[in-house]
């Protein structure tokens, strides 16, 4: 016993004290921000200047209005989503947008003066300039749109649905203000008519209704990208320490003086709690940020309304990571006692961090219907329910019963990759000088 | 010779890796306070034989006994193993690691912090305590590995190699230290290919060649049981005289110093006679026993 404890507090002193640890510890939420941030912003900017746009308005009643509408009409949609931005608690999609029409960088319009020329002229001379990159895209609308309600898009890339949704709607618009317009409906009843709807989101959940500001999304992307993130770093930690010890042939001295199981436990354990101490650094912070750091800016002008996280759901992300660690880190261990060099350790071990990946990809259809029978079973199936049962309890919490079930069947797999590995564990990492093979390591287990 | 119990007893031990046999059928008695040496060529089967006294690796068939009792994990407390492939952890601390290791034998507390401090000034390593391991030459690095094997201060101590890569300062030390360990009442196996060393240190000695043992038994009886004609020579002139195969079986020479190995007719004093008469100038002539160098290949030679 004294010796399981030496390992554990070689393994978790040894690794809290390194820069690692420190940068990791600092640098996790930054990165988590990053991933939460940054896909959508990116997707969402258009790169050089404005787009370049001609009109060629065979209908000669639509172009100021689309044109306007390209130009102008951004400043009525930014006012209003100004005054809802800042509110970190719009979902996913809506944000999404938001990005792209923000960093949107407008549009140049011209108009293309027809003089008497006829259309496939024209279209001549303005493909010409498309492709000499004197303009990006341009417009045709046929005489009879208000009726059609179609007209031509034409540009190099037509891959930019950004730029196509855009001309899209507000050529719409522009066709909608103009038959309302020779309906004879004033400007100002127009604008009347044209103004936004926002939407107010309640969650409805077992204890009545709650406010949910729609940050939902943040909140359980956040915690099941944590267990991933901290699921494979941690897991490949221990992948690396028993390769390395394997490697220094430190194994001869470790297994000479103690029993394998112990080694083998302590070394996952002492791991474990590292990685408890650095969720636990985090969920400190986060309770401290919104105790004091939430007051103090708000003191300087700047609101954050932080989505409400019942306690209990810190409880649900320790004992799924605890489940996801020790599932992952063990079958870690196993490959790296296989192995004998970290270069062959990468290899083997592409399939576990596959189903690692699988799993938080998973994440996404259980978030959008996390009632689903595909949720269920993912949630079931051990080697995915650490990131999909999590995040089903945070979008909207299962009956207990499947919770409960999930952690059994999880743990039960623990227990039996525990059992299995501590089989192979000892013979594999005394065994030197080749990889050991799958029917050699069968023949391990059943011996040992 | 059967005054003490052994320390440790092989008997018939056996071990295979697939096809290929690494010790086959050996039997061996390590006796407490001597320094046992397991001699022979690399490959011959020493560290198999270490790693099944370890714990490492069982035994195919055979019996071993240490202090007396079937070997257990309990029973390895008593031991110090430092092996031939050195592992230490890279970005440990020295006087730390150390602690790990003292713990993992069941030392701790004061008592574990005092032995290190000892230790590493005994090998004169005090300096480095709070250095990490990878900025240790690799000598350095060898005598924080001895360090933990003598730590808890064992019965048994088993060093196998103990001497590669060391400078011949620290060859010394080394030397010094494992005397003083046997002073001490300790027991000592110590595995080398370098016949010179286990000559300057074992008590006694196993030869293994190829899995098997070709020769045991205490040093001193094994030289004499080998000595036959064998002088070692330093003269000037007369060269010719050591070609007479009626004289001489066999010569070794390195720089001044010539061994030769009389033929089974001859002896001694007919070779210093015929080397005067012939006018050389002869500065040494001694009887000597021969070389563990010389009594293996002999040995290895009548073998196959």
């Amino acid at each position: 016993m004294r010796k399981f404890l030496a390992v554990i507090k070689r393994e978790y002193v040894q690794r809290v004290r390194t820069r690692m640890f420190v940068a990791a510890t600092v640098l996790g939420p930054l990165v988590m921000v990053l991933f939460a941030v940054v896909p959508p912003y990116i997707t969402g900017i258009k790169a050089g200047g404005p787009t370049r746009i001609a009109v060629v308005d065979e209908s000669g009643k639509l172009y100021e209005r689309f044109r306007d509408s390209l130009v102008g009409s951004r400043d009525e949609d930014d006012e209003e989503q100004n005054s809802l931005s800042l509110q970190a608690n719009s979902n996913q999609w809506e944000r999404m947008n938001r990005t792209a029409q923000l960093s949107e960088q407008g549009f140049a319009v011209e108009p293309v003066e027809v003089d008497g020329k006829s259309l496939e002229e024209i279209k001549f001379q303005l493909n010409e300039r498309v492709r000499k990159g004197d303009l990006d895209v341009y417009v045709v609308i046929p005489k009879d749109i208000l009726t059609t309600g179609k007209a031509e898009f034409y540009g190099r890339n037509t891959g930019d649905v950004f730029t196509r949704d855009t001309v899209e709607s507000r050529l719409s618009n522009a066709v909608r203000e103009e038959r309302l317009a020779e309906e004879r409906v004033p400007q100002n009843v127009l604008n009347e008519l044209n103004r936004r709807v926002s939407l107010t989101s309640t969650r409805i959940s077992e204890r009545g209704e709650e406010k949910d500001s729609g940050g939902g999304f943040y909140v359980v992307f956040a915690f099941g990208f944590l267990i991933y993130l901290t699921t494979v770093l941690y897991g490949q930690m221990v992948l690396g320490a028993v390769i390395e010890e394997k490697e220094t042939r430190i194994a001869e001295i470790l297994f000479s003086s103690v029993r394998s199981f112990p080694l083998m436990m302590g070394k996952l354990i002492g791991v474990s709690l590292v990685a408890l101490t650095q969720l636990a650094i985090w969920g400190l912070a986060f309770v401290l940020f919104t105790i004091f750091g939430v007051g103090m800016l708000a003191a300087q002008g700047v609101t954050i309304s932080l989505p409400h996280i019942p306690a209990m759901m810190f409880v649900y992300l320790g004992l799924y990571f605890l489940l996801g660690y020790f599932i992952y880190a063990t079958i870690y261990a196993l490959v790296g006692s296989m192995v004998t060099t970290v270069q062959e350790g990468g290899q083997l071990a592409l399939p576990v961090t596959l189903l690692l990946v699988a799993g938080f990809c998973l994440a996404f259809p259980v978030i959008r219907s996390p009632n689903s029978s595909l949720a269920f079973w993912a949630s079931m199936f051990p080697f995915f329910a650490p990131i999909t049962m999590l995040v089903r309890i945070v979008t909207e919490t299962p009956p207990l019963w499947q919770i409960v079930l999930s952690l059994l069947i999880g743990f039960g797999t623990v227990v039996l990759l525990i059992w299995l590995t501590s089989r192979i564990y000892r013979v594999g990492m005394l065994m030197y000088g080749k990889k050991a093979s799958i029917p050699e390591v069968l023949r391990w287990v059943r011996q040992a | 010779m059967e005054e003490t119990k052994p320390t440790l007893v092989l008997e018939h031990v056996t071990k295979s890796f697939g096809e290929f046999t690494a010790v086959s059928d050996l039997s061996l008695e390590v006796r407490p306070g001597r320094v046992f040496g397991l001699i022979g060529p690399n490959g011959a089967g020493k560290t198999t034989t270490i790693r099944m006294i370890v714990n490492l690796t069982v035994a195919d068939s055979g019996r071993i006994e240490l202090f007396g009792q079937p070997l257990s994990l309990a029973l390895q407390d008593r031991i110090g193993y430092l092996p031939e492939e050195r592992g230490l952890y890279k970005k440990m601390k020295v006087g730390e690691q150390l602690r790990f290791f003292a713990e993992l034998k069941g030392l701790r507390g004061k008592e574990a912090v005092a032995r290190i401090d000892r230790w590493l000034a005994k090998l004169q390593l005090a300096d480095w305590k709070e250095k990490r391991t990878r900025e240790l030459s690799k000598g350095m690095q060898q005598k924080v590995q001895f360090i933990t094997a003598v730590i808890h201060d064992p019965d048994l101590v088993i060093l196998d190699e103990p001497f590669s890569g060391l400078d011949p300062v620290n060859v010394d030390l080394m030397k010094e230290t494992i005397l003083d360990q046997k002073a001490r009442g300790k027991t000592i196996i110590l595995s080398t290919h370098q016949m010179e060393i286990a000559e300057m240190l074992c008590d006694d000695v196993c030869m293994i060649d190829r899995s098997r043992k070709v020769l045991d038994g205490r040093l001193r009886q094994i030289r004499r049981s080998f000595a036959r004609n064998a002088v070692a020579l330093q003269f000037e002139g007369g060269d010719s005289l050591l070609n007479d195969p009626a004289l001489v079986a066999n010569v070794h020479q390195v720089g001044e110093d010539i061994e030769v190995l009389l033929a089974p007719a001859a002896n001694p004093q007919t070779l210093l006679k015929r080397l005067v008469d012939s006018g050389a100038t002869v500065t040494r002539f001694e009887l000597v026993e021969p070389s563990l160098h010389d009594i293996f290949i002999e040995k290895v030679r009548e073998v196959a």
